[in-house]
C-alpha cells in the first residue's frame, strides 16, 4: 500500500512531464497536423521576429541572473554578521512572497519618469515641473526587466545561500582563514564560496531558467517589438494556425536554456581551475574596509528599492489626486478599493480557492512523499522536482495546452489546480524534507512503545513536531499559486480569472490606481499567508507552556 | 621571537556574569602558559578575546602586546596568532598539500612545494601531500592542522582543547608532536584535562585565580579571577 502511494505520486508528478514534453515535440515536428498545421522549425526561423527575441532573452536572462549571483555573494562577503544581516534575514522572507508581477508594477510606479524616485527628486535637485521625455518605460534595451528580475531574484539566492551558511561551517572558516592571515573577503573566495556554490548550484540555474523564459514580468517590464523570446511565443499560440510555430519555439527555448546550463558547467571548471591555483598563492590580500562600506550600501540601496516598490502599491491604491511632482498624494481615498470591490471579489475568491486547494494537494502529497521515503518505500529523489523549475514554463506549458484540447479537459478548474500543484511541489517537499529527514526517529520509538499505532504517531507526534516547516511550506504553496499567470492562461481557457491574469491583462489599459490595488491585494494573500507561518506555530507552542 | 603580554583583561557576558576582571599575564617565547577550570568559566573566551574573534556581544577591556606591538585593536589577520582548535578545521575542497599552502606566507612554487614536503617528511606524513583531507586519521588531521597553522609563521600559539577529540591512544603522540613543533613559540592552552598539561608549563586556574609555576625564570600573574564557586 506504502509502495503503491509513492509511485502513484511519482506518476502523477512525473506523467505531465512527459506528457508536456511530448504535447510539445508531437506539433512542432509537424507529427499532428489535424491539431498544429505548418512545419513549425521552418516558420520560426523565418519569422523576422525570431532572433531579435532570442537575443533579448538571452540578454536579459543571463544579465538578470549574473547580477543577481554578483549581488548575493556581495551580500554574504560584505554584510555577513554586521547589523545589515540581521536586517537583510528579517526583511527577505517577506519580499520573497510578493508576486513577481506585483513587484514588476511597484518598480514601474518607482523608476518611470512620472514615478517616485523622480518626483523625490523635482524639482528641487532635478529641476524638472513636468515627467522627463529622458526615458521611457519599459525601455527598448530589456533593462528595466533586468531591475524587476533582480530585484525579485536577487533575494531567493540570497535566502537559499544564507540557509546552507551553516552547513559550509562559515563561522569556523572565517576565524581558521584570518588568524592564518587572510582578509575576510578572501576567506569568503578562498574557503567559503567554493563549498557553497555547490550547495546554490541548483537554485541559480532554476532562477536563470526562469529570467530567460519568463513571461507575466516580461510582458509588464519588457519591451514589445521586440519582446523577449516567451513572450513571442506566447502571442504565437494563440493563434491555431501557429500552434506548430510556437511549439517549436518552445523547444528551441527548451535547448537554449540547456545550452546556456553548459556554458554555466564550463565556466565554473574554468573559474573553479583557476581558483584552485590562486589559493596555493599565499596571498593574503588587504582587509578594504571603505569597499566593504560601498558594498554595503549597494545592497541597501537594492533592499530599499524592492521595499519601496511594495510600498508605492499600496500608496497607489489609496491615492485619488497625485499630481506631479508631489512626494505623495495630496488627496487620499478608498474609492480605488470600495468602489471596484465587486470586481476585484471574484478574482479574489478564484485565486484563493485555487490557492487552497494546492496547498491542501502539495502538503499532503509532500507528506506522503517524505512519508513512502522515510519507511524505505521509495528512494530520495530530490532532483526529480526541479524538473518543472527547470524547463521553461512555455515548453511544458504548450504541450500540456495541447494534451488538454485533445482529451477536451482545458478550461477545467481541477486542470489549472493540478497545474498549480505540479508547480508548487517542488517547494513544499524541498522545504519539508530537511525537517522530515533530521527529525530524531526516537520520537516515533517512544510513541510506539507507549502503544501508538503509525497514524496517532503521524497526527500526534511527528505533524505536531514539524508545525513550523509546514507552515512554512503551506505559505510557500500559497505564494507560487498566487503568482502563477501562464498556467491559469494557458490551461484556464480564459474561464478562471485570477488576480494575477487580471493583473497583468488590464495593465495598461485600466487606471494605475486600480492596478495598484489589484497588485496590493495580490501582494497581500502570500504576505498574510507568511505573517500566519510565523505566528501558527508560537501560537501553537506558546499554548503548551504553563502561565 | 617576543612575549605574549595580556594587560588587565575584563570580560563580562550579556546576562552581567564576570568572567574575569583584571586579569594579567606575561607568556616569554618558548613557555607555555595553560588555562583550566571546567566548561564555562570563560577559557574559549579568552582565547576569542585574544584572536579578535570574540562575539560583539561580550563587553571585553583590557590590553594585549606581543613584545612592543600592541596588538588590541589589529584586525585578526594581522595579529599573526596562530590557532589550533577543538576541530581540525582541514578545508574540504582542497588536498593536504593545499591545505599547508593555503598557510605559507610567500615563496616561489617550487620552494613552497618543497617545503610542504618538508614539513609532511618531519611529521611523519611523507607522500601525503595530495591526499584528500578526509581519508587521514584523528592523529594526522591534527598534525597537518598544526602544521597548517605553524606554516603561516604566527607569532605565538593558541590552543583550544586540541588534544580533546583524539583517541587517548594518540593523544600522547600528538601533544609530544605539538609540544616539539611548538617550543620557539609563547604558548597559550586552554583545558580541562590535566593530562594535557605539560611539566614545564606554567599554570591558571579560572575558577580560583590559582596560579602555579614551574617555570625557572619568573613570569609575571597577576590577577583577579572571579571565583564562581563563592559568587
Amino acid at each position: 500500500m506504502i509502495r503503491f502511494t509513492g509511485v502513484l505520486l511519482a506518476l502523477l508528478f512525473c506523467l505531465p512531464i512527459a506528457v508536456g514534453l511530448f504535447g510539445t515535440i508531437i506539433p512542432a515536428t509537424g507529427l499532428a497536423p489535424e491539431l498544429a498545421p505548418g512545419n513549425g522549425f521552418s516558420e520560426l526561423f523565418a519569422d523576422p521576429r525570431f532572433w531579435p527575441s532570442i537575443y533579448l532573452s538571452l540578454k536579459t536572462g543571463i544579465i538578470a541572473t549574473v547580477l543577481a549571483l554578483l549581488l548575493t555573494l556581495l551580500s554574504l562577503v560584505c554584510a555577513h554578521g554586521t547589523r545589515l544581516w540581521h536586517w537583510l534575514n528579517g526583511v527577505l522572507p517577506p519580499l520573497l512572497a510578493v508576486p513577481h508581477a506585483a513587484i514588476a508594477v511597484g518598480l514601474l510606479f518607482l523608476i518611470s519618469p512620472s514615478g517616485w524616485l523622480v518626483r523625490l527628486t523635482s524639482p528641487a535637485v532635478s529641476g524638472w515641473t513636468r515627467p522627463p521625455d529622458l526615458w521611457v518605460i519599459p525601455d527598448s534595451g530589456g533593462w528595466s526587466l533586468i531591475i524587476g528580475l533582480v530585484i525579485k531574484e536577487t533575494p531567493f539566492l540570497l535566502l537559499a545561500a544564507a540557509a546552507q551558511l551553516p552547513a559550509v561551517n562559515v563561522d569556523a572558516a572565517l576565524r581558521i582563514g584570518r588568524t592564518l592571515g587572510y582578509a575576510p573577503a578572501r576567506c569568503w573566495s578562498r574557503l567559503i564560496l567554493p563549498l557553497l556554490y555547490p550547495r546554490i548550484r541548483l537554485t541559480l540555474l532554476i532562477i536563470l531558467a526562469f529570467n530567460l523564459s519568463v513571461v507575466d514580468v516580461a510582458i509588464l517590464l519588457g519591451p514589445g517589438n521586440p519582446p523577449t523570446f516567451s513572450v513571442f511565443l506566447l502571442s504565437l499560440v494563440s493563434d491555431p494556425d501557429s500552434r506548430a510555430t510556437a511549439s517549436a519555439g518552445a523547444l528551441v527555448l527548451a535547448a537554449g536554456v540547456a545550452i546556456v546550463f553548459c556554458f554555466v558547467f564550463v565556466l565554473e571548471k574554468i573559474i573553479n581551475h583557476i581558483a584552485s591555483n590562486r589559493r596555493e598563492s599565499g596571498q593574503r590580500g588587504r582587509a578594504l574596509p571603505y569597499l566593504r562600506k560601498s558594498a554595503q550600501g549597494v545592497v541597501a540601496l537594492l533592499l530599499t528599492v524592492s521595499i519601496a516598490s511594495v510600498a508605492l502599491l499600496f500608496i497607489w491604491s489609496f491615492t485619488q489626486r497625485w499630481r506631479f511632482p508631489h512626494t505623495l498624494p495630496t488627496n487620499w481615498t478608498l474609492n480605488n478599493w470600495t468602489a471596484r470591490s465587486g470586481e476585484f471579489l471574484s478574482p479574489m475568491i478564484t485565486t484563493l480557492l485555487l490557492a487552497i486547494t494546492t496547498v491542501l494537494l502539495a502538503v499532503s502529497a509532500a507528506i506522503a512523499w517524505l512519508e513512502c521515503e522515510r519507511r524505505g518505500s521509495v528512494p530520495q529523489l530530490d532532483w526529480l522536482w526541479y524538473v518543472p523549475l527547470l524547463v521553461p514554463q512555455v515548453t511544458l506549458l504548450f504541450g500540456w495546452q495541447a494534451a488538454a484540447l485533445l482529451t477536451g479537459t482545458d478550461g477545467l478548474w481541477l486542470t489549472v489546480a493540478w497545474s498549480h500543484w505540479i508547480y508548487s511541489l517542488p517547494y513544499v517537499v524541498l522545504i519539508l524534507a530537511v525537517a522530515w529527514r533530521e527529525l530524531d526517529p526516537n520520537w516515533n520509538n517512544a510513541a510506539a512503545v507507549l502503544g501508538a499505532g503509525y497514524w496517532r504517531i503521524l497526527f500526534k507526534v511527528r505533524l505536531p513536531i514539524l508545525v513550523k516547516p509546514l507552515c512554512q511550506a503551506a505559505a510557500v504553496a500559497l505564494a507560487v499559486s498566487v503568482s502563477q499567470y501562464l498556467p491559469t492562461l494557458l490551461l484556464g481557457a480564459g474561464r478562471h480569472q485570477t488576480l494575477a491574469i487580471d493583473l497583468v491583462t488590464s495593465f495598461g489599459g485600466v487606471d494605475r490606481r486600480v492596478i495598484a490595488a489589484l497588485a496590493a491585494l495580490q501582494s497581500l494573500l502570500p504576505l498574510i499567508a507568511f505573517i500566519a507561518a510565523l505566528v501558527i506555530p508560537r501560537i501553537y507552542t506558546h499554548r503548551r507552556v504553563p502561565v | 621571537m617576543e612575549p605574549l603580554r595580556v594587560d588587565s583583561l575584563c570580560l563580562q557576558l550579556p546576562d552581567g556574569t564576570t568572567l574575569c576582571d583584571g586579569l594579567s599575564f606575561v607568556i616569554e617565547p618558548g613557555e607555555v602558559l595553560v588555562l583550566m577550570g571546567p566548561s564555562g568559566s570563560g577559557k574559549s573566551t579568552i582565547l576569542g578575546w585574544l584572536t579578535g574573534t570574540l562575539d560583539a556581544r561580550i563587553r571585553a577591556s583590557g590590553e594585549v602586546w606581543l613584545g612592543k606591538i600592541r596588538l588590541t585593536n589589529l584586525p585578526v589577520e594581522q595579529r599573526r596568532l596562530g590557532l589550533m582548535l577543538q576541530q581540525d578545521y582541514l578545508f574540504p575542497h582542497m588536498t593536504v598539500g593545499q591545505n599547508l599552502k593555503f598557510g605559507l606566507r610567500g615563496g616561489s612554487k617550487s620552494d613552497r612545494h618543497k617545503l610542504v614536503e618538508k614539513s609532511l617528511a618531519n611529521a611523519g606524513l611523507s607522500g601525503m601531500v595530495n591526499r584528500d583531507p578526509s581519508t587521514l586519521s584523528g592523529g594526522q588531521r591534527a598534525r597537518v592542522s598544526l602544521l597548517r597553522s605553524l606554516l603561516s609563521q604566527p607569532n605565538a600559539l593558541l590552543l583550544d582543547e586540541p588534544f580533546s577529540r583524539l583517541d587517548v591512544t594518540l593523544r600522547e603522540q600528538i601533544r609530544e608532536f605539538t609540544w616539539k613543533a611548538a617550543a620557539e613559540l609563547p604558548t597559550l592552552l586552554v583545558t580541562h584535562d590535566i593530562a594535557d598539561v605539560p611539566q614545564h608549563a606554567n599554570k591558571l586556574d579560572l575558577t580560583t585565580g590559582n596560579y602555579a609555576s614551574n617555570a625557572s625564570h619568573g613570569t609575571i600573574i597577576r590577577s583577579t579571577i572571579i571565583n564562581k564557586t563563592e559568587s
